[in-house]
């Protein structure tokens, strides 16, 4: 009866032991579980940190290459016609009438010609507002910019115009990404002819930019990380979880293709 | 005559932790722990005083049960509020233990300790404390639960509730004595009661804490 009794007290015991580790283990698997939670949601945190300060740093970039381009035009162009203007004025004779009027009317048009070239320059300090127009037509200012220059031979297919969704984080990205090809073509490439096809298919968005320059080691370049900008295309392209795909050979040039998921 | 046990100090520790931390909680679930817990004091002295004059207490502790069920239930709408509206699910179990609380009570009398609706009103518990930690996990927000007052709160209920099944189910099959003469039973319900109450001061500690910060 006693050993009866003494193994029931132990099963009791060990039972009830073991309904009190359960918890116990429940507890420590809960801990475990937020712990990771914890983690998880602190390297969102963290990634999102790296995108809004690469968004940031994009930002900067797009106003830099702006303000240089403004620069640019306003001592090439701008500056140019102004100071032609001032010539054709300083040469009018006023007791030659007719040909005082044919140098006013030349300086009218050199104004003129200056004032249009200002109000598109002014277009271009709207700076943030370039991609709130859509995509295409941020990419299409860029690649009028280049056109002006008169150095290449453009080919280009933009079907972006129409573009029914947006996504303004990506659409700087992707204007800064074009600047940053388009400066690397005008750097390096010694290019003659340069062709641009963009569009939209299958929730993704395209761009492919090729170019007949001198081309370059694309494995070796990825190796140099000072080397044209590439890390920082492709760390923004994984940024947006797009695709970059390069192929260039020597003294034949350079195609870029780029995929992003878009919106 | 003996007022004391080890379960009357542990309730005594808590209510005065529970009145230290709580007694400026502006909710209402906090503030009826203190009350909740005057009432287990009181209950747990009065039958251990009856018990020493060999008295009859269980319609006491029936009588106490049927709060601890309202209580224990407020307590786990309290915590499952922040993840869904629990007052469907909660009907469901409250109904039950109740209906199996008085269908006893009208069967067998008050005068006979309520098993069965222990028994179930322990697992129904367990199963909601269960419940609270599953959709802890799955909540997409992250919560520092070492600091987590209700966390805490359903940890001490389901030590208590999920550890006392075995003693429940098995209440009529042993009444092993030891030293003094305490039962097995009635030293696993004190080891359950001092695992109950360090951690529910606990949680009242993390509410302090909590209502400090959010303050």
């Amino acid at each position: 009866m006693q050993s009866e009794t003494t193994k029931i007290t132990i099963l009791v015991v060990v039972a009830t032991l073991i309904f009190l580790l359960m918890p116990v283990f429940l507890i420590m698997y809960i801990r475990s579980y937020n712990r990771h939670k914890k983690n998880h949601i602190l390297e969102k945190q963290h990634m999102q940190q790296k995108f809004e300060a690469e968004m940031l740093q994009a930002r900067i970039e797009v106003q830099d290459n702006t303000m240089q381009t403004i620069a640019t035009e306003l001592h090439d162009n701008v500056g140019q016609l102004l100071s032609l203007t001032t010539l054709t004025l300083n040469s009018i004779n006023l007791e030659n009438s007719e040909k005082a009027a044919i140098k006013i009317e030349n300086s009218l048009s050199l104004v003129r010609k200056s004032i249009k070239e200002l109000r598109e320059l002014a277009k271009l300090l709207h700076g943030e507002q370039i991609v709130e127009n859509g995509i295409g037509n941020a990419l299409q200012q860029e690649i009028n910019w280049l056109e002006k220059t008169g150095t290449y031979v453009l080919n280009v297919r933009n079907s972006l115009f129409d573009l029914q969704t947006t996504s303004p984080d990506k659409d700087l990205i992707i204007l800064r990404l074009l600047q940053e090809i388009i400066n690397n073509i005008i750097k390096h490439a010694n290019a003659t002819a340069i062709s641009f096809d963009a569009y939209y298919e299958n929730n993704k968005l395209y761009l492919n930019v090729e170019e007949n320059g001198v081309g370059f080691n694309y494995e070796a370049t990825k190796l140099n990380k000072a080397g044209m900008g590439l890390n920082s295309i492709s760390k923004r392209i994984e940024m947006i979880n797009g695709k970059l795909v390069l192929n260039s050979t020597p003294n034949k040039g350079t195609a870029i293709l780029i995929e992003i998921p878009y919106p | 005559m003996n007022f004391t046990s080890p379960i009357v100090i542990a309730e005594l520790i808590c209510l005065i932790g529970a009145f230290i931390f709580l007694r400026n909680d502006k909710t209402v679930f906090w503030k009826l722990s203190i009350a909740y817990l005057l009432l287990a004091l009181l209950t747990e002295a009065a039958g251990s005083y009856m018990s020493a004059k060999r008295e009859n207490n269980l319609w006491l502790y029936n009588a106490f049960v049927f709060f601890e069920i309202g209580f224990i239930f407020i307590g786990i709408y309290h915590s499952l509020k922040d993840y869904l509206n629990p007052k469907p699910i909660l009907f469901v179990g409250l109904g039950i233990v109740y209906a199996i609380y008085f269908g006893f009570i009208l069967k067998d009398s008050i005068m006979v300790f309520n098993s069965v609706a222990v028994t179930v009103m322990s697992v129904v518990f367990s199963l909601y404390c269960l419940y609270y930690y599953y959709l802890l996990l799955n909540d997409d927000k992250f919560i520092e639960i070492k600091d987590h007052p209700q966390f805490w709160w359903i940890t001490g209920v389901l030590f208590y509730y999920f550890g006392g099944t075995v003693c429940n189910l098995l209440s009529d099959v042993f009444d092993v004595r030891f030293g003094k003469g305490f039962t097995l039973r009635y030293v696993i319900t004190i080891t359950l009661n001092l695992i109950l109450y360090s951690v529910w001061t606990y949680s009242y500690t993390c509410r302090a804490k909590q209502r400090k910060l959010q303050s």
